[in-house]
């Protein structure tokens, strides 16, 4: 039985537009903040985001339901185009600073006081800018898991290695960052 | 346990994926050594702060711009979007706003010129006044009714009178048309003076008063 996605697709293989926009609208959000997370720049998400959108619209046809779920693949061909503008770039940007998180638009809380906005956005700048000292790999493994919420099965599918090895890659990842930003408090004298 | 071994177990021991046995000597080791559970302490905080990472929402002009660009059409606008594009958006302009205080004041000195009589004009349409109106429209109509039940009573009353009178003088009429020929001499005299005073009564006295 095909699920809502697959549905969604067949309706736009069909030239049916508006299966197309549904599509847009429910991954554009879930493919920006990854993009986010990787290149830490708001303008390089969205022509990121712009960019494998098309690619997708383009790519429908080669979508096989049978070889995984609809998020998987549209996350494979983010993921690809992310590493693909990295290996072009040869960096992944490095922090933006908060006064680029404070013009976005929050939407994790409804009305955040302004201590406590300032308050996350200093933590998650901390937090950042320990995932930027990891290296490409680890970071992915520390994005994929921690931050978006992805099961290891899902990460491996996506990478395209065995589990075990995204399973040691997070360890890893979790390690040097722990060892890192508590080294970095440290320094600062901060207790967070 | 040494410390990398535990180090290389920390993710499975906060998953709690780890064996019965291992989870043992991981949470021995963690009671040991200080900078191992410092270790794992940080790892939790970091793991907390990666969970409460802040999403972004991307703006609608993303969503346009990869509409514009796949099937060449615009966005579907929703209900809101399109209240505040079509009806909201053009009123609340400088001009419309000029333009509404121009007309308040307008509306506010109509009622100030005309204040009695729309006093009065609204106190008709309390709804006592409306209840009095209709009562005394539905009395105004019940004495009408009465007086048209009245006139035509008095009008059938004339209708029978005059019937009866015509079919008395027509009864009368076939009376004298009965007269034998013989009698038709001799009673010429009284026949013209009945002609002359035909039963003591003209035709106009037969006439309601």
């Amino acid at each position: 039985m095909l699920s809502s996605d697959e549905k969604l697709v067949e309706r736009c293989i069909q030239g049916d537009d508006t299966a197309w926009e549904q599509i847009v609208t429910s991954y554009t959000r879930r493919i920006y903040n990854l993009g986010y997370r990787y290149t830490n720049r708001r303008d390089e998400a969205e022509d990121l985001t712009q960019e494998i959108l098309i690619r997708v619209y383009q790519n429908l046809k080669s979508f096989r339901a049978d070889a995984g779920t609809f998020q998987n693949w549209i996350l494979k061909v983010g993921r690809n185009l992310i590493i693909d503008h990295y290996r072009q770039t040869r960096r992944f940007q490095q922090a933006a600073g908060t006064e680029e998180l404070e013009t976005m638009n929050l939407k994790d809380e409804k009305v955040p006081s302004p201590e406590r906005t300032v308050e996350r956005d200093e933590a998650a700048r901390f937090l950042r800018e320990g995932l930027e000292a990891l290296s490409p790999e680890l970071k992915e493994a520390i994005i994929l898991r921690d931050i978006e919420g992805m099961a290891y099965l899902e990460i491996a599918g996506l990478l395209g290695i065995p589990e075990g090895t995204v399973k040691s890659r997070i360890n890893r990842g979790r390690l040097e960052l722990a060892k890192l930003l508590s080294k970095r408090r440290a320094q600062l004298g901060w207790q967070m | 346990m040494k410390c990398p071994q535990f180090e290389e177990r920390l993710s499975e021991y906060m998953d709690r994926t780890l064996p019965a046995s291992e989870m043992g000597q991981v949470a021995e080791h963690l009671h040991e050594c200080a900078n191992c559970s410092a270790l794992l302490e940080e790892m939790r905080s970091i793991l907390l702060r990666c969970r409460s990472f802040p999403s972004y929402e991307p703006e609608i002009a993303l969503i346009e711009r990869v509409l514009l660009r796949t099937t060449g059409r615009p966005r579907t606008r929703t209900f809101r979007e399109l209240l505040d594009q079509y009806f909201l958006r053009p009123l609340l302009t400088p001009r419309f706003a000029a333009g509404a205080v121009l007309t308040l004041m307008f509306i506010g000195l109509t009622f100030g010129l005309f204040r009695d009589r729309i006093s009065s004009a609204t106190a008709l349409l309390s709804p006592r006044e409306l209840f009095s109106q209709m009562d005394r429209g539905a009395q105004a109509l019940y004495s009408r009714g009465l007086k048209v039940y009245d006139k035509k009573n008095e009008w059938q009353a004339q209708f029978t009178f005059i019937k009866n009178n015509m079919l008395n003088r027509l009864g009368l009429m076939i009376d004298q048309l009965d007269v034998p020929v013989e009698g038709k001499k001799k009673s010429g005299e009284p026949r013209q003076q009945q002609e002359k005073n035909p039963s003591g009564k003209s035709s106009l006295l037969l006439l309601p008063t």
